[in-house]
């Protein structure tokens, strides 16, 4: 049997003929993983499949499309654009899938996005339009450059040479300063030195995740050259997207392993349970609710480091060098739960559907802005869990999640608050 | 040509247009392959076709109401439920309609008298969670966890756990269905009422025309709600653990505990069953094929061949293991009072156990059948067949014999003789033979290798569940009853005059023969002149026909 | 009707039209209307009563399958004359298998030579309550009676069996339906397939949809040691929320709930005497429950199951009390465990018989915790046609772990009494009536229950003609019986 050379570029979609081809409905890529199911209500963990019942919204559906899709059996329609990017590649599927096989189901699905792209097809209009914006104003709201530090207020310290690079982000810049302002003071409560980049631009997490890889990996090489100017051992991240497009995106688009970039990539979640167990974060206030914690996709199943890889495949499937496959088991699980335990008064209950099981927002990677009645379906999904388990306030770890949360709750009139972690640390922490 | 434009928009009106599509990019999500159950096979490559339009229906009268469009119209359809058992669930004409049934997810659960009412969209997986919250259980069909509780109880519908819960037949109460002309039939107590609690028919029991042995696959109506029965578990929880790919439940060890035994022989690995099952204790009685464990070790594809191919013909002859699911159904107690007599069972025959996890990987909540997959890419069992003890523990190794022939395409298994294990407490005996292959090499052999071993059935005596739909009908059929088929016929003819309902099932599998190739010289039995379908699917298939052989044609030309 | 024609196929000493002969199989216990059939015929083989059946088809006769001598619901009297065929001399026991647990035997085996072969290796088969010694064990069933036992979670102990179809096709079917059985890898344990599930078709059927004549079927180890608990019960659902809570946690064998009238026509010895004393002093209900250890441990097994009992009973039953006696019934235990798993002797008057010449029974299937409601009904109705509620009989089946259980009600009367029979049809009418209205379900509809069930079950009954057009296109097998 003559072999195969193939890699894990997603700029080819052929590296992933096998892994679609290979995927045999059995729909773990949908379900909530069996051993943790929680019965008739709560069962599924894919928003695009719960959205759209058609099987082609699953990612089992997906992969049939891509083999016809790679093998030049479909054009570029309107509901095959619309199958391929009605979705916020949230992971789900892939560590589903990778429950009992060896399969590449998230990487296939960017692929159809990157082949969209090149064929001229895609991305979506909404898409474009945020491309446009971070060309020309270096934000994916097409807001002034120049209001990017606005956030800042005065009781915040920042230094001008630091460890620790706090990158801030799009939305944490522009429409939930909230989120800046809790972080920054989080790090100047546990006496952590920061500073912020220079000329901060986007990460080009809409870009990357529309397939726009060419645009995604400029901004990639930019921002990297300027932490590295700054000298930074450290990038801190809030938002979760934006940690997963440093830590996994940056080296996949150049090429190299997340351990081979110049800095270690950092989540608030985590840095808090370090400073939490260190002693520099001592949540002292009581913060008297009853909250649960809903697990970002992107600083969980999507957050396990890079490695590129390339070899070959050959008898019955198996490929050379060996590959340890991205599973999700390196996600941020367990240090944003550490952090809210401690936090006195608060009466934690876990989501029905956690951790990696956990049931997407349906907000990011660009799917709000694409198929906002997608983004405010899932969320509203997900409050129906919250309110089953009777919380008043939910917890995420990114801004997309967040804002997507609080329309729907707006919308729904439910009475859920709605709160970033870093603004339920910071509520914690003594003035 | 599409699904005919009437029929179309008699279907929009019945469902509404968000679910209904004649898409080609949504009908393409509904291939059957290239992978799966049975796929990458002739069958699958040469019977399957995506469908011409998906509708998504919500209850029995919208499922009802689309049949009788159908059998208007002369359009071919196909129940649908998870797509999972492969090609033979999914459309074998051009221009089908898919009937999808995930919808149909209605549920409701007596908890005292231990039954549970579902839709055809309800999966084991959801089922069987909400069943251990009510200190129940059911068996989740080997089939997996993702499979559909109604689907898998019409064709499947066993595990380990069958040991003590024995045939899926005995555990499908009150039934509703649409037969194929469109009819609403309502079987057990819901014949005369509203009522789920009981099965068995007002009279003669008509819960006959639901499965056979292993299924009518979708050809003889449709399944739209079902009662199951529930059996009573033990109160403790079983706590989920661990994160993807290492789940698992831990067990209440006084309640529920697994145990394997390493026996010393064959022999006495199967007499180990048998006392066991005439002890009339325990939850699941399992043999464990070596090459199981090794899925379980592998962390990857490549693992697993690293780990398998240092077996030996010799280390898979002389591995014997039984495992044991011991469950107190009645108290701590009675927990003791099963694994006293277990020990008993093992000292007499001097089977040694080892040290087992205190957890459930798989059987209780999972019923782990995509690792099938890992291997290979391609997986099916060619028998999963329930019998007795007598020939459940000798019909592995025939089927290994004839396997030979055909390694390669088929997965090198050191010649391994397949899985049995007890069923219903020694009353039946189960024995399950499972080959995998690699669908990018030619797969001719495997084609072969699943029709002859039909033959061997009938040669050797043994009874399978290739049987109806599975393998020609023509060939199975004088060698079993005799003349089943006939019957089944009759049956078909009787309720799907038009044959509107899954055509060609279930000759499906003899149209394959006379339509590859590759197949006709293992045809070694007499068919008729014409098959016995109407003039419309006569002519359709003919169509079909000639164009894969143009389709053969023009391949053949370009390898040239 | 030509006897020779048949004598040729069975033999001259297999065929009769004697009077006489004819006159036995008009009637039975039940109250069905008499029928007399034309001819009587007993086929020693499967080819014969293949023979026989072509022989009808052709001949427009009417066939009735009947295997033993007694009938207690009328299903084998004829509607429209014909042929009964009796299958009695067909009654070897063509093998006992102790490993697979299985005993293979033609439909003329009767309960008394089946339970007698097996107890003499050891073994037994689960029951129904009392069936008559003489009675086909294939029959009752095929029939779905109810056993006793209500610890397997699997039920229906009948396994793979042939079955010569109303078309004279002889057709094995299950894992038995294997070309040479059994000369095979297959023993029949299975009765599904081949293909369609036929052997759901003839079940229930009271011979409507052929003629089965072997079968496969499941028997079991006899217990090492029993325990008989009794509970004295004046509350009916009561003891049925015990049921319920106890029979899912696996305890116990037989369980059956019985009242005083038919406990004491069990039991009592000298008639009429010991019956009238017995009733007086019964309680209402007398729950009985067996508990029994297996091949292994026996003790230890039994010690289980009553520690479970007993703790269930102290916790959350008090008013109940179970115990290894029934106050003033010494010595009940042995005797109701030898009624439980033994048929009821051929040489003595069937025990719903015996006290006043006949009885009729009344069943259905129910969920328990209706079962007050429906004795209510019942005692509503019976003064109506001038039947004393005491002398209503009551017996109580719990089926696999309570999810449902059989409700028999019985009437017992002077079958010489033209009036008497007249008013106990009446009443059977009007309480099968009530009943069912009221949500019993009665899953094998006997002789004018039948009209009264499948009028409420059109949908159902289109099927059934459907399937029966198709295995007897002439209606030649039992017609006029069920729907057809």
């Amino acid at each position: 049997m003559p072999t195969t050379k193939v890699n894990l570029e997603t700029t080819d979609l052929s590296n992933y003929r096998y892994d679609m081809s290979r995927c045999i409905k059995c729909k773990g890529c949908y379900w909530v993983e069996h051993t943790y199911m929680p019965g008739v209500k709560f069962s599924t963990r894919c928003p695009s499949n719960v959205w759209n019942d058609f099987d082609s919204y699953g990612a089992f559906g997906k992969m049939r499309i891509g083999t016809a899709l790679v093998e030049g059996k479909l054009d570029w329609t309107p509901t095959l654009l619309e199958v391929v990017y009605a979705d916020p590649l949230c992971g789900a599927c892939d560590v589903g899938c990778k429950r009992n096989l060896d399969l590449e189901i998230g990487l296939s699905l960017e692929a159809m996005r990157v082949k969209a792209v090149k064929d001229g097809a895609g991305p979506m209009p909404a898409h474009k339009k945020i491309a446009e914006n971070i060309a020309a104003t270096h934000n994916v709201f097409g807001s002034a450059h120049n209001d990017r530090k606005k956030w800042l207020t005065k009781d915040i310290q920042v230094a001008e040479k630091a460890d620790v690079l706090y990158f801030v982000g799009c939305t944490a810049s522009y429409t939930n300063n909230e989120i800046a302002q809790a972080t920054a003071k989080i790090l100047n409560a546990t006496k952590t030195p920061f500073m912020l980049m220079p000329d901060e631009w986007c990460c080009g997490n809409t870009l990357q995740s529309v397939g726009m890889l060419d645009e995604a990996r400029e901004l990639a090489k930019r921002n990297i050259e300027m932490v590295k100017s700054t000298g930074a051992k450290t990038v801190l991240l809030s938002c979760a997207e934006g940690y997963r497009m440093w830590k996994v995106e940056y080296p996949k688009l150049l090429n190299i392993a997340t351990a081979d970039l110049p800095f270690t990539v950092v989540h608030l979640t985590e840095f808090a349970d370090s400073a939490l167990k260190q002693g520099s974060l001592r949540p002292t206030k009581p913060v008297n609710v009853r909250l649960t914690y809903h697990d970002s996709c992107s600083i969980s199943r999507l957050a396990d480091p890079w490695t590129p890889w390339s070899g070959e495949r050959g008898w019955m499937g198996t490929v050379s060098p060996r590959l340890k496959r991205r599973r999700g088991t390196q996600g941020l699980y367990g240090q944003p739960r550490n952090v809210i335990s401690s936090i006195p008064g608060v009466e934690f209950v876990e989501m029905i559907r956690a951790r990696e099981n956990a049931f997407c927002c349906g907000a990011g990677r660009g799917t709000k802005e694409a198929f906002p009645t997608l983004a405010s379906s899932s969320a509203k999904h997900r409050l129906e869990e919250v309110k089953e388990i009777g919380a008043e306030v939910l917890v995420s770890a990114c801004p997309w999640c967040k804002n997507n949360f609080a329309q729907a709750v707006k919308e729904d009139g439910n009475h859920v608050k709605v709160m970033d972690f870093s603004e339920l640390v910071l509520a914690s922490l003594d003035a | 040509m599409a699904i005919v434009k009437e029929a179309y928009k008699a279907l929009e009106d019945v469902v509404g247009a968000a679910y209904l599509s004649d898409d080609p990019v949504i009908c393409e999500g509904y291939r059957s392959g290239p992978a799966g159950y049975e796929a990458g096979l002739g069958y699958e490559r040469v019977m399957t076709k995506i469908p011409g339009a998906v509708v998504m229906p919500k209850t029995t009268e919208e499922v009802q109401k689309i049949v009788k469009i159908c059998n208007r119209y002369c359009v071919p359809y196909v129940p649908y439920s998870t797509g999972f058992y492969g090609p033979r669930s999914h459309c074998h004409m051009e221009n089908e309609l898919l009937v999808d049934l995930k919808r149909l997810n209605d549920f409701e659960f007596d908890e005292k008298h231990w039954y549970a009412v579902v839709g055809s969209g309800v999966v084991y997986s959801q089922f069987q969670e909400e069943c251990l919250r009510r200190g129940g259980y059911v068996v989740i069909g080997g089939g997996g966890a993702q499979a559909s509780v109604i689907a898998n109880l019409i064709g499947d519908g066993w595990s380990p756990l069958s040991h003590r819960i024995g045939l899926p037949h005995r555990r499908i109460l009150g039934t509703e269905m649409v037969l194929p002309d469109g009819e609403i039939l309502r079987m057990g107590s819901l014949a005369v009422g509203d009522d789920w609690f009981w099965g068995d028919g007002i009279g003669p029991d008509l819960r006959g025309l639901l499965r056979g042995y292993t299924g009518l696959r979708g050809c003889l109506g449709i399944v739209t709600k079902m009662a199951v029965k529930v059996l009573p578990f033990q109160p403790e929880r079983l706590q989920p653990k661990g994160i993807s790919p290492n789940t698992a439940l831990a067990l209440p060890e006084k309640r529920v505990k697994w145990i394997n035994y390493i026996m010393p022989s064959k022999e006495t690995q199967v007499k180990a069953m048998y006392e066991i099952g005439k002890a009339e204790i325990a939850g699941a009685v399992t043999k464990v094929p070596l090459f199981w464990r090794a899925i379980a070790k592998a962390e990857c594809k490549e693992e697993f061949w690293d780990i398998w191919l240092k077996e030996t013909p010799e280390t898979i002859a002389n591995f014997h293991i039984v495992r044991v699911l011991l469950i107190g159904f009645t108290s701590e107690e009675q927990l003791e009072y099963d694994e006293n007599v277990l020990n008993d069972i093992m000292m007499e025959l001097g089977g040694q156990p080892r040290p087992t996890k205190p957890s459930d990987e798989s059987w209780i909540k999972n019923a782990d059948s995509a690792g099938m997959w890992l291997m290979c890419g391609s997986y099916v069992s060619v028998d999963y067949v329930i019998e007795t003890l007598k020939q459940a523990t000798e019909h592995g190794p025939v089927y290994a014999e004839l396997k030979k022939k055909y390694t390669p395409p088929l997965m090198p298994d050191h010649g391994d003789p397949g899985w049995f294990q007890s069923f219903e407490l020694g009353y039946q005996g189960y024995s399950e033979f499972l080959i995998y292959w690699d669908q990018d090499e030619d797969t001719t052999g495997v084609d072969h290798f699943y029709l002859e071993t039909s033959k061997m059935n009938i040669n050797h005596r043994f009874y399978t569940s290739l049987i109806g739909p599975h393998q020609p009908m023509y060939l199975t059929g004088p060698k079993y009853g005799p003349n089943y088929h006939e019957w089944m016929l009759k049956i078909k003819n009787e309720f799907d005059p038009l044959w509107t309902c899954h055509p060609p099932v279930p000759f499906a599998h003899d149209e394959f023969v006379e339509r590859a190739p590759w197949m006709h010289e293992l045809k070694t039995w007499e068919t008729p002149k014409e098959f016995p379908y109407p003039q419309w699917v006569k002519e359709r298939l003919a169509a079909e026909a000639a164009t894969f052989r143009a389709g053969l044609k023009s391949e053949a030309k370009v390898k040239k | 009707m030509s006897k020779d024609e048949l004598a040729k196929i069975v033999g001259k000493e297999n065929v009769s039209d004697a009077e006489a002969v004819l006159l036995q199989y008009s009637k039975d216990h039940s109250l069905v209307a008499a029928g007399r059939p034309d001819v009587v015929v007993w086929p020693t083989s499967s080819e014969q009563v293949s023979e026989i059946l072509k022989w009808s088809n052709k001949n427009n006769v009417p066939v009735i399958p009947v295997s033993s001598g007694e009938h207690f619901n009328g299903g084998a009297i004829p509607r429209q004359g014909g042929m009964i065929m009796d299958l009695s001399k067909m009654n070897k026991i063509l093998d006992i298998d102790q490993d697979i647990k299985q005993a293979r035997f033609e439909a003329g085996v009767t309960w008394g030579q089946l339970t007698g072969e097996l107890a003499k290796k050891g073994l037994r088969v689960i029951m129904p309550l009392l069936p008559h010694a003489n009675r086909s064990v294939l029959t009752d069933f095929l029939e779905r009676e109810v056993p006793t036992n209500t610890v397997y979670d699997y039920g229906e102990p009948m396994q793979a069996f042939e079955v010569v179809w109303p078309t004279g096709d002889v057709f094995r079917l299950g894992s038995a339906s294997v070309d040479g059985y059994p000369d095979s890898m297959s023993r029949g344990g299975n009765p599904s397939g081949p293909g369609i599930d036929f052997y759901r078709l003839v079940q229930g059927a009271q011979g409507t949809m052929g003629v089965v004549t072997w079968t496969n079927l499941k028997i079991l180890f006899q217990t090492k040691k029993d325990k008989v608990f009794f509970a004295a019960v004046d509350d009916l659902a009561y003891v049925q929320e015990f049921l319920y809570r106890l029979l899912p946690r696996r305890v116990g064998q037989e369980v059956v709930l019985l009242n005083r009238t038919d406990l004491a026509a069990m039991i009592a010895e000298q008639w009429p005497a010991d019956f009238e004393k017995l009733r007086a002093k019964l309680p209402p209900w007398t729950l009985v429950i067996v508990i029994s250890g297996l091949t292994r441990r026996p003790e230890e097994k039994v010690a289980y199951e009553v520690n479970c009992l007993k703790e269930i009973v102290k916790n959350e039953f008090r008013r109940l009390v179970v115990d290894e006696a029934l106050p003033g019934f010494p010595g009940l235990g042995g005797k109701m465990l030898s009624l439980l798993r033994n048929p009821w002797p051929a040489d003595v008057p069937y025990w719903k018989n015996r006290w006043q010449g006949a009885s009729q029974s009344l069943f259905f299937i129910a969920r328990p915790e209706n079962s007050s409601r429906f004795l209510e009904i019942v005692e509503t109705i019976a003064p109506k046609h001038g039947y004393p509620v005491a002398d209503i009989g009551s017996y109580i089946q719990p089926i696999e772990h309570n999810r449902a259980c059989q409700i028999e009600f019985t009437f017992f009367y002077d079958g010489k009494d033209a009036a008497n029979k007249a008013r106990i049809a009446a009443l059977y009418r009007d309480a099968a009536k009530a009943l069912m209205n009221e949500g019993a379900l009665f899953t094998r509809p006997y002789g004018e229950l039948a009209p009264m069930v499948y009028e409420r079950a059109a949908g159902y009954v289109m099927g059934l003609k459907r399937v029966k057009k198709i295995f007897d296109p002439n209606n030649i097998m039992n017609p006029g019986n069920l729907c057809f």
